[in-house]
Formats: C-alpha cells, sequence, structure tokens
C-alpha cells in the first residue's frame, strides 16, 4: 500500500466520477485527502465567510488545521445546515497560491519584500500625498466582507484622524438602495423582521431574488415550512427562470426595470378592492412624493439630492391610477390576472406575507424607488413588524451589515449618524479623541465617483482590502485604466493573486477569517463573533492590525493604543458606546464570545426580533406599532412612478444583459475558485441565451459567443437550457470568473438617490464566433 | 514519505487485512446475491412516505417509523457495486456532502428529482447500480450542498488536509457491536447507509431486519477513558 496507488486511485476515481457512477475498486478505506497526523478533532463556532445569511459553523480543528465543516445546531439561522460553499469553506485556507508575504512593485516587478517595509511605505506614500495633495487624494475602498473592527479603524483613521471622508466599501454597489430604501420609508436602517418569519409566513414572494442559489439555507427553511403546512405559496417574481422559479409554486417573469409599475399596480389592487388596512394605515402610516426623471449618473460629478413633499392618501389614490392591472400588462408582460393575484396575496387579511429581495432590486437605477414600493404594498395592509410579515431585505456580504451600515464606512457615514451633522461629529470625536473640526462635514466620493476620481487625478493614492474591484465595478475598463495612470499609487491587502493585486502597488499579505479574531453582522441585526482558530500563515496579518500599524506609523499612536492580545475585544468595547441606545444597543463582547450570534437592538439581555412593534421592541412606545425612525412616528408610503432603464435594448445593441450569482461561486471567485469541488463544478463563466433566440441565430450549447455593448465586449460560451434561462431578448452572464470580465461590457449608471450602480440592465449584441 | 501517514497506512494495512479475511467468508453470499438482487426492482415502499426529520436521539421515532416502511427484501438484499474507497473519495472529508457522481439534467427541479430515487433506493437500470438512500430525506433542496461535476483540473492546487476516516471493526472485545464512529448530525438514520443494496459492501450490517440499531451501537464522543476528576463540572 503505497502513496502511488492512492494518488492512483484519487485521480481515477475523479475521472470516473465524472463518467459514471458504477466504477468499483478494491474495499480500501481511502479518502480523497491527505491525512493529518493526529486523529482528533475539536469543533469551533464561527459565522460562515460567504453570503449574508450568516449561517454559523462549527470548523473542525485537529492540530493547527482546519479539516471539517458541520453545521451549527445552536444558530437559529441554519439550525446545523449549510450549503455546499460553507460546507467546504475552510478549504479556502489552503491555495497553494495564497499570499503570504508583502509585496512591493520595484521597477515595474513585484517583489517580495519584509512587511515592515512594505507598511512603512504605505505609511510614507500616504503621508507624501496628503502634502503634495492635499488629504482628499488619499482613500480607502473596503468592503462588505470586513470584520466590523477592519470597518471600524479605517473610519476612526480616514474620518477621524486624516480628516477625509474618502472611504467607502464594495457594499455601496451591492446594498446601497437597501439602505436609502430603509432611511425614506422608515428613517433607520436595516429589517424590521427576522429569519424566524420564514417559519410564520404563509406566502413568500421573491422579487428579482434566486434565493434558491443565493441564499440556499434561507430556501430550504422556506421549502421545510411548505412542506409542513400544505397552503404555503412560494411565487417567484423574477426577469429569468432560475431553480428559484422552478422550486416555486408561481414563477412570474417581468421585463425589466417594470417591478416598478408591478409594485404601484398591486397597491392600486389593493386600493380598488378595499383590502387597505385603514386601521393601520390612518395610526401609521403618512404619504410623500419626492423628485421625478432623476437621471442615470452617468455623467462625472453627477449631483442629486432628493425632496420629499407630504401629500394625503387621495393624492397616492390619484397617482396611482397610471397602474391599472391591463396598463402594466403592456409594459411589464405580466397578465392583468397575475397581478391582481399578487394584489390578492397580499391583500388576504388571513395570510401573512413575507416579501425578500437582494441584488435584483438593489443594483437598479431606481433602487431607492423599488425598496419604498415594495414596502408600501406591505404598509398598505400592514403587514410589517409581525411574526410572519415582513419585507425583508436579504444581503449578499457577511458583514455588510456588520461593518458597513452599522460602523458606516461610507462617504457621508459615521459610526452613529452623518458626517453633516454637528452632533454626530460630536460624538465621533469625543469617543476617537479627536478634535471635532478634523471630522470634514462635507462627503466627498461615493465608490463609482471615488474610481472616476482615481481615473482623473483627484484620488492620488488608494488602499483597497478584501475586494477585487477590478473584477467588479461596471463600465470596467475605464477604471482599470484609470488605476494604471501614471501617479496613482494602490496598496492592496489580499489572500489569493486577483486582477485587482495585479495592478497594485503594494500587496499585503491578510488573514483570513478564522486565522484572526473577528466580528461579522448578518441580514437579520445579527452579530456573530469568532475566535482566531487556526494560525495565520507567513507574515499575513488581519487588516485591522494592518490598519493599526500604519496609523501608528502616521503618528496616531493615541488613537490606536490597543495591545495585540486584547485588540479585537477592546475595539468592540470603543465602537459599541456609539450604538449605546435601546434602538441599536449592542450585544457585550462576553455574550458575543458565547452565543452563536445575537440580535440588535440587544436589550437588557434580549434581543429583538421585530422592530417598531412595542410587544417585540423595547424602543417602541405606546402599545402597538410605533415607527421612531421619523420625526412623525409613521412609515412613509412614498408615490415613486416607473421610469426606463438607463440604456434599453435598441435596434443596434437588441438584448438585455442581466449579471450575478451562481450556487457554487461566490462573487468574483476569488476564494470558492480555490476549492476543488466547487471549481470543478463550475470551472468558468458562461452566457445563458434563451433557446429561441440561439435557435433563430444558430448558436448551438457551448458555441463561443462575442458580447458587446458600447463599453467593450467579451467571447464566452454560449449554454442553453442550463441552470437557468432568460426569457426571449436577454442574456445572463455570471461575473466569478476573471478570464471573462463582464464588466467590461456592463454600465455605470446608478440609484441616484442611493448611488449604487445597476449590474442587471444595459444592452448588447450578440454575435457568433 | 512521513512518519506519521506511513503509521496511517499501517493501520490500514491491517484494516485490509481483517477486511479481506471477511471478504473470503463472505464472497459465495456476495457473488450469490450479485445474481439475485441486482437486476430487480427493488424499492423501499411503493411511494415515497411522508418524510421529516430523522435524527439519532430527538426524534427517533421517524427512524423507527421509516425502518417499518422498508420492504424485507430491500433490508436484506445486498450488492458489491460499492466500495468504501469509492464513498470517500466523493468526500473532502469524513462527512462532507458528497457531489454527485452522475449526469444531471437542467434544467433541474430542485424539490422533486433527487429523491425520487434517493429516497427509496433500489435497482437503477440507467446507471446499472443499486441507489444509495440519503439519510435525511426530508432536507428537499438536494443541490444547496450537492453538485455535479464537469471538470477535472483545478484552478489552483490546493493543500488540503483532513482527518483519517473512522476504521472499520472498533469494537472493544471480540464479537461486540461496534460504536458509530462518526457525527451523527444529518446522519442519524443508521438504516440509509448501513442496509439494503445501494450502500456499502464494508459497512452493511449482517443482521439488517432488527430495528433497534442504537440499542446496540452507541456513538463514541469521547476518546478519554472515565476520571472521576474530569466528571465534575467547574
Amino acid at each position: 500500500m503505497d502513496i502511488t496507488r492512492r494518488k492512483f486511485i484519487k485521480s481515477a476515481a475523479m475521472q470516473s466520477a465524472v463518467a459514471s457512477a458504477a466504477v468499483l475498486f478494491p474495499g480500501i478505506t481511502f479518502g480523497a485527502w491527505k491525512n493529518v497526523a493526529s486523529g482528533g478533532i475539536e469543533w469551533k463556532k464561527t459565522p460562515c465567510r460567504f453570503c449574508g445569511t450568516g449561517c454559523s459553523l462549527l470548523v473542525g480543528v485537529s492540530g493547527d488545521r482546519a479539516v471539517a465543516v458541520k453545521g451549527d445546531p445552536n444558530c437559529s439561522v441554519n439550525k446545523g445546515l449549510c450549503c455546499v460553499k460553507g460546507y467546504h469553506s475552510v478549504q479556502i485556507l489552503y491555495g497553494k497560491d495564497r499570499v503570504t508575504k508583502a509585496l512591493v512593485r520595484k521597477n515595474g516587478k513585484m517583489v517580495e519584500t519584509p512587511l515592515k517595509e512594505a507598511l512603512d511605505l504605505v505609511a510614507s506614500k500616504m503621508q507624501e500625498t496628503i502634502k503634495s495633495h492635499g488629504k482628499d487624494a488619499v482613500a480607502m475602498y473596503g468592503s462588505g466582507q470586513w470584520s466590523i473592527t477592519d470597518g471600524y479603524v479605517s473610519s476612526k483613521l480616514f474620518k477621524g484622524c486624516i480628516g477625509t471622508n474618502n472611504l467607502e466599501a464594495n457594499a455601496r454597489v451591492c446594498m446601497a438602495s437597501a439602505v436609502t430604501g430603509f432611511l425614506t420609508s422608515f428613517g433607520l436602517d436595516e429589517p424590521m423582521g427576522c429569519y424566524d418569519d420564514i417559519d410564520q409566513a404563509d406566502v413568500f414572494i421573491t422579487w428579482g431574488n434566486n434565493m434558491a442559489e443565493m441564499h440556499p439555507v434561507l430556501f430550504s427553511r422556506m421549502l421545510a415550512n411548505r412542506k409542513s403546512k400544505s397552503h404555503v405559496k412560494i411565487i417567484d417574481l423574477a426577469t429569468r427562470t432560475t431553480r428559484s422559479s422552478q422550486a416555486a409554486d408561481k414563477s412570474i417573469i417581468f421585463n425589466p426595470q417594470t417591478d416598478l409599475a408591478l409594485a404601484n399596480s398591486i397597491c392600486y389592487e389593493i386600493i380598488r378592492n378595499d383590502w387597505v388596512n385603514w386601521d393601520f394605515v390612518k395610526k401609521h402610516v403618512s404619504f410623500h412624493k419626492g423628485k421625478t426623471n432623476i437621471g442615470y449618473g452617468t455623467q462625472d460629478h453627477f449631483k442629486f439630492k432628493d425632496k420629499a413633499e407630504t401629500v394625503d392618501f387621495e393624492a397616492y389614490k390619484a397617482f396611482l391610477a397610471d397602474y391599472t392591472p391591463e396598463k402594466v400588462e403592456k409594459l411589464s408582460g405580466v397578465p392583468a390576472k397575475d397581478i391582481k393575484y399578487l394584489a390578492a396575496l397580499y391583500g388576504d387579511p388571513d395570510k401573512k406575507v413575507t416579501s425578500y429581495w437582494c441584488m435584483g432590486m438593489n443594483q437598479h437605477t431606481r433602487g431607492t424607488w423599488i425598496n419604498n414600493l415594495v414596502y408600501n404594498c406591505h404598509l398598505l395592509v400592514g403587514k410589517i413588524s409581525t411574526p410572519g410579515n415582513s419585507p425583508f431585505s436579504l444581503t449578499g456580504q457577511p458583514s455588510a451589515c456588520g461593518t458597513v451600515r452599522e460602523v458606516g464606512t461610507l462617504t457621508h457615514k459615521l459610526p452613529k449618524g452623518v458626517v453633516m451633522k454637528e452632533g454626530a461629529r460630536k460624538l465621533a470625536a469625543k469617543i476617537w479623541d479627536v478634535p471635532v473640526e478634523n471630522i470634514d462635514p462635507k462627503p466627498t466620493y461615493h465608490t463609482v465617483e471615488m474610481f472616476r476620481a482615481l481615473d482623473r487625478g483627484d484620488i492620488r493614492f488608494m488602499w483597497i482590502q478584501v475586494t477585487n474591484p477590478m473584477v467588479t465595478m461596471p463600465n470596467l475598463n475605464r477604471y482599470r485604466n484609470g488605476a494604471k495612470k501614471d501617479g496613482r499609487f494602490l496598496v492592496v491587502s489580499e489572500i489569493y493573486p486577483t486582477p485587482t493585486y495585479d495592478v497594485a502597488d503594494v500587496v499585503l499579505p491578510s488573514a483570513l477569517w478564522i486565522e484572526r479574531e473577528g466580528f461579522f453582522g448578518n441580514s437579520e441585526r445579527r452579530t456573530q463573533h469568532n475566535e482566531q482558530i487556526v494560525p495565520m500563515p507567513g507574515d499575513c496579518m488581519s487588516n485591522t492590525w494592518q490598519i493599526i500599524e500604519v496609523a501608528r506609523r502616521m503618528g496616531f499612536e493615541k488613537q490606536f493604543p490597543w495591545p495585540p492580545e486584547t485588540y479585537i475585544e477592546d475595539i468592540w468595547n470603543e465602537y459599541i458606546q456609539f450604538h449605546d441606545n435601546p434602538k441599536h444597543r449592542m450585544a457585550p463582547y462576553k455574550e458575543l464570545q458565547e452565543k452563536s450570534g445575537l440580535q440588535w437592538p440587544y436589550v437588557n439581555g434580549l434581543e429583538t426580533k421585530w422592530r417598531y412593534n412595542a410587544k417585540y421592541d423595547p424602543a417602541a412606545e405606546g402599545d402597538s406599532f410605533d415607527f421612531y425612525g421619523k420625526p412623525d412616528r409613521r412609515a412613509w408610503i412614498w408615490l415613486r412612478p416607473y421610469e426606463p432603464a438607463a440604456e434599453s435594448p435598441d435596434s443596434e445593441y437588441p438584448f438585455w444583459l442581466n449579471t450575478g450569482r451562481v450556487l457554487e461561486h461566490w462573487h468574483t471567485g476569488s476564494m470558492t475558485r480555490r476549492v476543488p469541488v466547487l471549481h470543478r463544478a463550475v470551472p468558468e463563466a458562461y452566457v445563458e441565451i434563451n433557446p429561441d433566440d440561439a435557435d433563430r441565430m444558430g448558436i448551438t450549447n457551448g458555441a463561443k459567443v462575442k458580447i458587446s455593448s458600447r463599453r467593450g465586449s467579451v467571447t464566452m460560451k454560449a449554454n442553453i437550457n442550463g441552470r437557468g434561462r432568460p426569457p426571449q431578448g436577454m442574456v445572463f452572464v455570471p461575473f466569478f470568473d476573471e478570464s471573462y470580465l463582464i464588466n467590461e461590457v456592463t454600465l455605470d449608471a446608478f440609484c441616484p438617490i442611493s448611488k449604487q450602480a445597476d449590474y442587471k440592465k444595459c444592452a448588447v449584441k450578440l454575435e457568433r464566433v | 514519505m512521513e512518519k506519521p501517514e506511513h503509521k496511517v497506512d499501517q493501520k490500514v494495512g491491517k484494516v485490509f487485512l481483517i477486511f479481506a479475511g471477511i471478504c473470503i467468508v463472505a464472497l459465495p453470499l456476495i457473488v450469490f446475491s450479485a445474481f439475485s438482487s441486482e437486476p430487480q426492482e427493488m424499492e423501499m415502499g411503493t411511494t415515497v412516505a411522508e418524510t421529516r426529520d430523522m435524527d439519532f436521539d430527538d426524534n427517533g421515532k421517524a427512524i423507527f417509523e421509516n425502518y417499518d416502511r422498508i420492504s424485507k427484501d430491500y433490508l436484506e438484499g445486498t450488492s458489491t457495486g460499492r466500495t468504501l474507497s469509492e464513498y470517500y473519495s466523493r468526500r473532502q472529508f469524513a462527512g462532507s456532502p458528497p457531489f454527485i457522481p452522475h449526469k444531471v439534467k437542467e434544467p433541474d427541479l430542485a424539490r422533486v428529482e433527487c429523491l425520487a430515487c434517493h429516497a427509496r433506493g433500489g435497482w437503477t437500470q440507467e446507471l446499472k447500480i443499486n441507489t444509495p438512500i440519503t439519510p435525511h430525506p426530508e432536507q428537499v433542496a438536494c443541490r444547496q450542498c450537492h453538485i455535479s461535476m464537469t471538470e477535472a483540473k483545478l484552478f489552483a492546487e490546493n493543500d488540503w488536509m483532513s482527518v483519517a476516516p473512522p476504521r472499520l471493526g472498533r469494537a472493544s472485545l471480540p464479537g461486540a457491536p461496534p460504536p458509530v464512529p462518526h457525527e451523527l448530525q444529518m446522519r442519524g438514520n443508521c438504516i440509509a447507509c448501513h442496509v439494503g443494496p445501494g450502500t456499502v459492501a464494508a459497512i452493511r450490517v449482517e443482521h439488517p431486519s432488527r430495528g433497534n440499531c442504537r440499542q446496540c451501537h452507541v456513538p463514541l464522543t469521547n476518546a478519554q477513558p472515565f476520571s472521576r476528576k474530569r466528571n465534575t463540572i467547574n
């Protein structure tokens, strides 16, 4: 029994597995893996590294290696189940091309450099840039995958110490419309409900959200609810047929962008049939309208500010007259009877309704509006803030909520409040121990504009952590060319080589999530702690500690005093002072250490499952609902019209291009592609084409197709009748594959309110190659 | 070769010898059963019964009910169609969800197709093998965890290691029932993997008609011997 034989069995088994199921080997117990020396396993809890669901994992540790994963049965999110990415997540630690040393570009070549020297260079380059070009010439671009402490120290360094608001995170292009949707409708960010709604609801309506692939653990919880109660229905509203449509009781396909009209039409029907919950509406809702014809932000220096005007119910009713099901059928392609059916589900007083959405509604040039409009559907019938009744905005990253939204790592934000408000600046200056004058009251650049500023030369130095913008920026050609221009200095904190790493001047090796202590915050206001479970390889360092090292080199020792043994706990204790009120109190460190996540507001040792309802929420006054986020203590219904997409198909570019993810890969695939089983399942990206379109154009499955827009083109294999099926006139491309950069084709138009780019709609043409 | 691995191989070798011995004794039976049972259509029941959480301890009733509806034919069915090495070659660590080793039609119906075969087992003419049964048929979004492979090459090499799969035959005394050597989460329904023609021959029990597995086979949760000191809550 030698190693050669083992290797043979491994490779042969792989090949046989691809070909057929029935290949025989002698009954010898070999695994498809190398064995660690010790046989014992110790299980340690951590949130999953991938999506925003926030499953808790138990990682099996043997010696200093992570060797296995199982679902954490103590966590109410996933109740012991994971998805295929979660089960294999710890394999991302062990890719052989892991970045473990600092690299510095010297004479055009990346050279391995002692970490201390690389950190010295980052600090001195930043100081130099500030001296020669001003403080607003340096920027940091972070991520919803940042641990909470990473985001907190970057805000303290950039906003508090350096004094620039040049701090953004990729969550801007992922979640910003959800945030502005919450703020405009309720005055406070993040959902009122929680995942317990999944076990309580009678009807699920998913808006442009392929949960079977993107939030699989929540989706299977929905299926389990449906299985246990025969009346439960899942309705999939989408622009393309997916696994979620197939599992749903009804799949409704609408034309891109017409979700705006559809939501208004549902409300029209609710009012026409008098399904309005008048008691709720009279006590807890007010009506408002904002500006219209608000533009698309495709020009540099685009500015927009909405202005709210209070109106009454009659004005709202008159506004909806344009959205009869019959009119909307023509626009959306959804039969009027299906619109009436949806309205009847929302309107039925005996049915508890939960709506889910994620990127389909957020990556939308009217993202804020469509968020408002789906809230309208719930508010008219009073189906909100009670178990099973929940308009629920899902997140795509493990700490988009925890780090970006709660810490406020966006240009206009502070950990509590916005930079424009004096009170918020004073509180931050006090907790941070900096002069209040340090904090600039004017926001600078949102993400797209920040990369435009880098291209223009207004920004000269950018530090990028835990994200891969050279794959994910829309209209990528412009921003990559900009980043490569002379006189730009890019620092990239990474774990693997990526296209962003390729354009870096300094690469800092980062520790992965379980190689350090940290916190994530998931979609349902749950904060989750993990301890350091395995050692970090080589010179790897947590992103938090990298920032602390640079801050100290820049002379901010006083603001970054924490010792390496306890810095995560110390930062947590400083950070939660910002949220020390019943509307947002965070759980103490010790309890987070023990529990598989705790939901805020965490008041008197209790989690808050449903906000704005006095029965569950300690911040709510009175004995029923209290939407305390708004000055009138009401939830706001908005009059938001349908407006077309920034770019629609025409005779030259006749197809819609839609982009997104697949189950197996997460974001740009820099982690999941290094997991053997995930890469082998989906080794490369492809373009999904409707079978009739393919037939008409003579495109066969696997044939090469060139997809071009006014901005760029990419050639890739056609996928017909694959996992997803776009309707005629649309193609879909997953964005995980750096060999096929579909974002060279997409458009950098964004929602003028949230500044979130629309990755789901632009016009392209197809050619057979 | 590194030392520890060599040791493991020696252990595996011993296990193999013991196993080979068993095989020689059992060979006539296996050959016989291969002829007698494989080509038949053999199902767990005529319909897939209502599936619910089958948990080793928390929901043991479901395990008994599941046992009740399995036909005697199926319980006693054997085949040589599946081996332990093949079983582990589909996993990244003992207990990870195995990948799908056969072709799957797209677009799939997320909730129906897999369980049509993998909830009840039996001979599949298409793949010419007895179907293995899932120990957790209550989970219906199968492809959330089980995915099919389309490519053998890797994007980047991975230095993955895990602990050795549990040894077979861990009975404390000769002839004593071996303990359950694996995690029970999602795998509490013994019959799914240890009984019938779709299972791995090396871990199939020779007394399949006894329905109360847990009366003899107990989980191995602690490798340490009893100690009065350790037994106090601190």
